[in-house]
């Protein structure tokens, strides 16, 4: 068979113990796929969006009821974005709890690190875009943590949100970042990491009994698993936009206020829990950032994973990064969890 | 891989695609309308097709939906579509009826263009209940007079021409006194901006709705009504007696217990179904409705703050009928721009045209569904059936009543009917 674009992408052949999926969970390719979707519907939902607050809302309300096949193309997108943002992180605990991070791996694993926050900033940025009443928090607490940083946050404030309050400026500034500022990095930064995983020795390092193995698998075989891949993965974000549409509210008007239900977008419910404590510099800033920044640095300050245990899940070489990296994600699980119970 | 794996996920991604094209296939076709005032389009008719047209003076071509109601024009999606909407399914609760009814050339702008009529519907006696307050307070030694100083809530009205430029929200009512309390708890719920009590005899909307959106179809009784899906998308200067009763005729309330005691009697006919409050009573006030009398001032105020009924209220049986020495007041139109015939038009029940002549009252309100004959008689035009009356006047008959009693209670020496 004479191989076409999509096989050319590939190489020729790879390891077949590379491409084992209880190993990679498919989380990457996934994350992939998701970000071509998102690429495709956002495309499509800018023929229809328009970014002034007056008129955000209403456009996506056409956009949804009155296109045809509007809202289906909505909730793909939205449903793409909030695997997304699953998937990139069940990628990195694949990456930390295999202890695929190890060198000549490291510099990649910053490229994800920052893959991971452009997709949460994308989340977000996106997310803001409603200019609904389900975005309050975001448009008034989300914002206000800029201004809570010392000396520089009043300017970042400015710059960030373009007026002394949230207004037309700021959704300017918001889609500007989403639908370019943002996606070009990721698009730079994705290419770099595609390119980072066949430079650094493929998809994984098979365990050492299966680096013997000789048996190759084709850039045909690939394309057809990830073929498989994207049609279960289509299939499920289908069923879940056609039966469970994502979220729309009335519009942010003068006159509505923040409520005190507002709740931040669920990938930072977690934040909204921490500021319960105090501080909101500390609290809203300071924490998530150290965190975030603990978890890009595991590869640095942890002692290296032994070759002969790569291949495998949680290598005991590893232990100390993973459980770092569990004990973070399990607080992060636990403070979303607590945020999402009802205060009584 | 097995290539059918291949197969069998084409052939779940086509079933999930011809799911997503089946769903599509049932959502409503959007049907728009850009009503002539907003020019912005909206669709609610998607649904609401079958909904009656509001009134005649509200068309829905003109005024669509939004532009009363508020709600999500483009959303398809019930809840989201009612999520914003003015006082839930009525805009003109008090509330929200300056957005939904107000603006200079709608309900919200002046005496002169005759459209003042939320400014005089919220100062009114029934928004206030300002006289039944004062009446009480008073009663029970908390003030010291019969002056009006509170109302149901907070009021102000600067430019009053009666004197009291605001009233106080009862709640800051300085009493200890339980009755009062009592009467705060269980009495507020007579004016147009309260829920009415549970039952359909009281059943009513809030705000302009409480009186404008009969509930109960013309000409049932009270009970009678039960069952009848009423029609409720209405705004009509067509009140039905039945509406002023679901709160001007179910019951007392009890000064010692501080308690509503409701009528007990079941009216079965229209006679028996008579005006509580007055005990005695004759056939123009049994059979017509109340608004055949009474006028649009004395029931949703002249743009003032008052005191208390006895303020408002000035019809008396000599505004029809004269007195032994005198007709009654008559108007002949000249100005196509009469009052009169706005009023006519709202609610033809009559033929009014330039150069007729109609009754007046002592206070210049047009009473347009009355007018003279050439026979010296004068016909009524019921304002809620449309059946027409005839009267007499008083001058030129038998009466030897003074001229200087006219308070219904003397008319009713002579004129009352038995029940």
């Amino acid at each position: 068979m004479r191989p076409n674009f999509f096989h050319h992408l590939h190489p020729p052949t790879i390891p077949a113990q590379q491409a084992r999926f209880h190993y990679t969970l498919a989380a990457g390719g996934l994350a992939l796929f998701l970000m071509l979707i998102l690429l495709a519907t956002g495309i499509l939902e800018m023929f229809y969006y328009v970014p002034t607050p007056d008129q955000a809302g209403s456009s996506i309300q056409a956009l949804t009821f009155l296109v045809p096949y509007g809202g289906l193309v909505r909730n793909l997108h939205f449903w793409s974005a909030q695997f997304l943002v699953l998937f990139c992180l069940v990628h990195l605990l694949r990456v930390i709890l295999t202890g695929a991070y190890a060198p000549p791996r490291r510099f990649n694993y910053l490229l994800g690190m920052g893959l991971l926050v452009l997709a949460v900033l994308l989340d977000f940025t996106g997310y803001v875009l409603r200019w609904d009443e389900g975005i309050r928090w975001a448009l008034v607490t989300g914002t206000n943590l800029v201004k809570s940083i010392p000396v520089l946050g009043n300017d970042l404030y400015l710059v960030l949100i373009g007026s002394p309050q949230p207004g037309p400026a700021t959704l300017l500034r918001f889609y500007d970042w989403h639908i370019f500022g943002l996606s070009l990095v990721v698009l730079i930064l994705g290419g770099w990491h595609l390119f980072r995983v066949r430079r650094d020795g493929g998809i994984a390092v098979p365990p050492p009994a299966m680096r013997q193995d000789q048996t190759r698998i084709t850039r045909f075989e690939l394309v057809r698993r990830e073929a498989l891949a994207m049609l279960l993965a289509s299939t499920g974000l289908l069923l879940l936009s056609v039966f469970a549409p994502a979220p729309l509210a009335p519009p942010i008007t003068a006159q509505s206020a923040l409520s005190e239900t507002a709740r931040a977008p669920w990938f930072f419910l977690w934040v909204q829990q921490l500021l319960k404590l105090g501080s909101p510099f500390l609290w809203g800033v300071v924490v998530p950032l150290a965190l975030l920044l603990l978890m890009t640095l595991i590869p640095y300050i942890f002692p290296r994973p032994s070759s002969s245990e790569l291949g495998r899940w949680f290598p005991r070489s590893g232990r100390p990064s993973q459980l770092l990296a569990l004990a973070i994600i399990l607080t992060i699980l636990a403070l979303t969890i607590v945020a999402l119970l009802p205060t009584s | 891989m097995r290539r059918y794996f291949l197969f069998f996920g084409s052939v779940l991604l086509l079933l999930s695609l011809l799911i997503a094209a089946w769903q599509e296939s049932r959502r409503p076709r959007p049907v728009a309308l850009i009503p002539t005032l907003t020019g912005q389009v909206e669709y609610c008719l998607t649904c609401h097709s079958d909904l009656a047209q509001i009134s005649s003076s509200h068309s829905v071509k003109t005024f669509g939906c939004v532009v009363c109601h508020g709600g999500e024009p483009l959303a398809l999606d019930a809840n989201l579509a009612h999520s914003t909407m003015r006082g839930g399914a009525n805009p003109s609760d008090d509330s929200v009826v300056q957005a939904s009814c107000g603006g200079d050339n709608c309900h919200g702008g002046s005496p002169e263009t005759y459209s003042d009529h939320i400014q005089r519907a919220t100062t009114s006696i029934q928004a206030t209940y300002a006289g039944a307050i004062a009446s009480m307070l008073y009663t029970f030694g908390a003030q010291p007079d019969l002056t009006a100083r509170f109302a149901v809530s907070v009021v102000q009205d600067p430019q009053s021409s009666s004197g009291i430029t605001g009233l106080s929200a009862f709640g800051q009512v300085q009493a200890s006194n339980p009755a009062i309390k009592l009467f705060g708890q269980n009495c507020l719920n007579c004016h147009i901006s309260a829920q009415p009590l549970p039952g359909t005899e009281y059943a009513r909307f809030t705000g302009c709705a409480a009186c404008h959106t009969p509930l109960t179809p013309v000409g049932l009784l009270p009970g009678e009504g039960q069952g009848v899906t009423p029609q409720v998308h209405k705004l009509t200067t067509a009140i039905p007696f039945t509406q002023c009763d679901t709160c001007h005729n179910r019951g007392n309330y009890d000064l010692r217990s501080m308690t509503f005691q409701s009528r007990q009697d079941l009216p079965t006919d229209r006679l028996h179904a008579y005006y509580q409050p007055i005990a005695q009573f004759t056939t123009c006030e049994y059979k017509l409705e109340c608004n055949d009398c009474h006028t649009r001032t004395e029931a949703m105020g002249g743009g003032s703050l008052y005191g208390s009924k006895k303020d408002i209220q000035y019809i008396r049986c000599k505004t029809c009928h004269g007195t032994p020495t005198e007709l009654p007041l008559t108007k002949t139109l000249t100005d196509p721009n009469d009052i009169a015939f706005r009023l006519a038009q709202l609610n033809p029940v009559i033929d009014l045209k330039i150069g007729d002549t109609i009754l007046m009252t002592d206070k210049g309100d047009p009473l347009w569904n009355i007018r003279p004959l050439s026979d010296g008689s004068y016909e009524l035009f019921d304002k809620a059936s449309g059946q027409r009356y005839t009267f007499k006047p008083v001058k030129g008959s038998g009466c030897t009543q003074d001229p200087s009693r006219q308070d219904s209670a003397s008319c009713h020496q002579c004129h009352s009917v038995q029940r």
